[in-house]
């Protein structure tokens, strides 16, 4: 009788610990199960002649042509320049999506006075700009960044405004109480309540700035990814198009994760109906 | 003392929520507002809170106007309304921010000791069950010792046997400091278990319609035959002060006093 209780009571917590170690593991894992796939099947059909991969490089030519440019410096060369500009862009397009969305969302007046204009010129496809920005800033970095910038502000100020205007009335009033000041308001009860959205705002944000800069660098530039990608065009080379790609997948990932990673800390409090699904 | 002087409140839209509330409330006294649904008693809670301002007539905390949030009103809404990014202690705590922070951390950790959650200091408000979450904005609401104490239907969203014990509950904190209690609730038992004097009001417009005095010893017992009188009383009061308010004009209503009366 002891023996089977015994059992009964030891297994569940050895149950437990195997999934949870899977769970550590086994998930991350899952993600990169259908990428590996692909990339084995693809090697394997060109190994086996049913392909001659000239047009889309096996992984194995990828990696080689990944090595080369990193072993020569060119890659680390193109994607610091890239990488600049997206900092660049991203940084004041950030900083005007946020003061510009915060600002409209708080006030009615500048709600009504600001926000039509904007949402005119967010109609307005972003890379219809790119000539006139040439026309005004020249064809170097100026205009590459305000580009970047153009493509970051808008979901950022999206992103800040509503969630400034869709404020829990309910909390407001727990301020209104304890009597705060208009600026104890936003920072104890307004920045709090924003921040999940925020974050949100600031990573769709990156994205378009990951997309902007290759519409930035196809128009003219000498280094960089996205002259990775043209340089690839021209001279016939589709491994350096997809290792430039990975690049940015890489990169853009990377980037995007540090926006989650340093939010975390601040956003534990969080009640979110599925706690796991989380980006990683 | 609180005093309301001919309260009245219309809505933007029209709505005619008061009308002439006049009463006053006397240091450490327990009133509850009773009344039907849409009688506009949270209307009247939030005006004298200080949230909405009163189309006309004056609130009057010893004689000094109330036209915003003071910081001697505390006031307990329907939802904890906890804020989710701070945690219990610092939900407590909300209101003492600028004092020194030994200061602080001690009237925390008494208030939290107070309702009995000393052991989730550190926990977030999405770890609470109702009834936890409910004594939290209490101790929130109690730490910054306010001598007028406004609860809207603070329990109505708990099971029976919660609000029981978070009556009795409030009644033990009450004790401590005896501030002004003037809560709002659509229970009766709630009301005859907690107030001194209960006021049923009558709908469109809100009006004052009764005022039963419930004086009965403390602690009360629900079971008693005391009890039930008063219950009944105010029972029958919310009854005439609905029927009323479809069928018989103003002049009417005034004149007679019991429920024998009408009919």
């Amino acid at each position: 009788m002891s023996l089977v209780q015994m059992s009964v009571a030891v297994e569940p917590a050895a149950e437990q610990q195997r999934r949870s170690s899977l769970s550590r593991w086994g998930r991350p894992a899952l993600g990169l199960f259908l990428p590996l796939l692909l990339a084995v099947g693809w090697e394997l059909a060109v190994r086996a002649g049913w392909s001659d991969g000239r047009l889309v490089p096996p992984p194995s030519v990828i990696y080689a042509t990944f090595a080369e440019l990193a072993k020569t410096g060119e890659l680390q060369r193109h994607a610091m320049a890239t990488l600049a500009r997206v900092a660049a862009g991203f940084g004041v397009g950030v900083v005007a999506g946020t003061l510009l969305g915060a600002i409209t969302g708080y006030s009615n007046f500048a709600h009504r006075l600001l926000d039509p204009s904007l949402q005119a010129l967010r109609a307005i496809p972003s890379i219809a700009w790119v000539p006139l920005f040439i026309l005004w800033l020249g064809i170097f970095e100026a205009s590459k960044v305000t580009l970047i910038a153009v493509g970051v502000f808008f979901p950022v100020y999206l992103g800040v405004m509503g969630a400034v205007m869709s404020v829990d009335r309910k909390f407001v009033e727990v301020g209104r109480v304890f009597r705060l000041s208009s600026p104890q308001m936003v920072r104890r009860i307004l920045l709090p309540a924003v921040l999940p959205s925020y974050v949100i705002a600031l990573r769709s944000g990156l994205g378009l700035g990951w997309m902007f800069v290759v519409a930035a660098e196809f128009m003219g530039a000498s280094e960089g990814l996205g002259f990775l990608l043209v340089d690839g065009q021209q001279l016939g080379k589709p491994a350096q198009i997809v290792a430039a790609i990975v690049a940015f997948a890489v990169i853009g990932k990377t980037t995007d994760w540090l926006i989650v990673g340093i939010a975390a800390p601040f956003l534990r409090w969080e009640d979110r109906f599925n706690n796991g699904a989380g980006a990683s | 003392m609180l005093e309301l002087d001919r309260v009245s409140k219309t809505y933007p839209n029209g709505v005619h929520a008061l009308d002439g509330v006049s009463f006053s409330v006397g240091a450490g006294e327990i009133v509850a507002i009773v009344g039907g649904s849409g009688c506009g008693k949270s209307t009247l809670l939030r005006a004298i809170s200080g949230l909405d301002t009163p189309s006309q007539g004056r609130i009057l905390l010893d004689g000094e106007p109330v036209t915003q949030p003071h910081e001697r009103i505390g006031i307990i809404f329907q939802e904890p309304r906890l804020l989710p990014w701070l945690t219990v202690a610092a939900n407590v705590g909300f209101g003492l921010e600028g004092r020194p922070r030994a200061e602080r951390n001690e009237r925390v950790a008494k208030a939290q000791a107070r309702v009995g959650l000393s052991d989730k200091a550190n926990m977030w408000p999405r770890e609470l069950s109702g009834g936890q979450a409910q004594r939290v904005a209490i101790a929130r609401a109690l730490v910054p010792r306010p001598e007028v104490l406004l609860l809207d239907e603070p329990f109505s969203a708990l099971d029976a046997f919660t609000r029981a014990d978070l009556q009795d509950h409030l009644l033990d904190l009450w004790a401590d400091l005896r501030p002004t209690l003037m809560l709002v609730t659509h229970d009766v038992d709630e009301a005859v278990v907690l107030a001194d004097r209960i006021m049923v009001m009558r709908p469109r417009p809100g009006r004052i319609f009764e005022e039963i005095a419930a004086e009965l010893p403390r602690p009360r017992d629900r079971q008693s035959a005391a009890f039930d009188f008063v219950k009944r009383r105010v029972l029958a009061a919310l009854d005439r002060s609905l029927q009323r308010a479809k069928t018989v004009d103003d002049t009417q209503t005034t004149t007679s006093t019991g429920a024998a009366l009408w009919w």
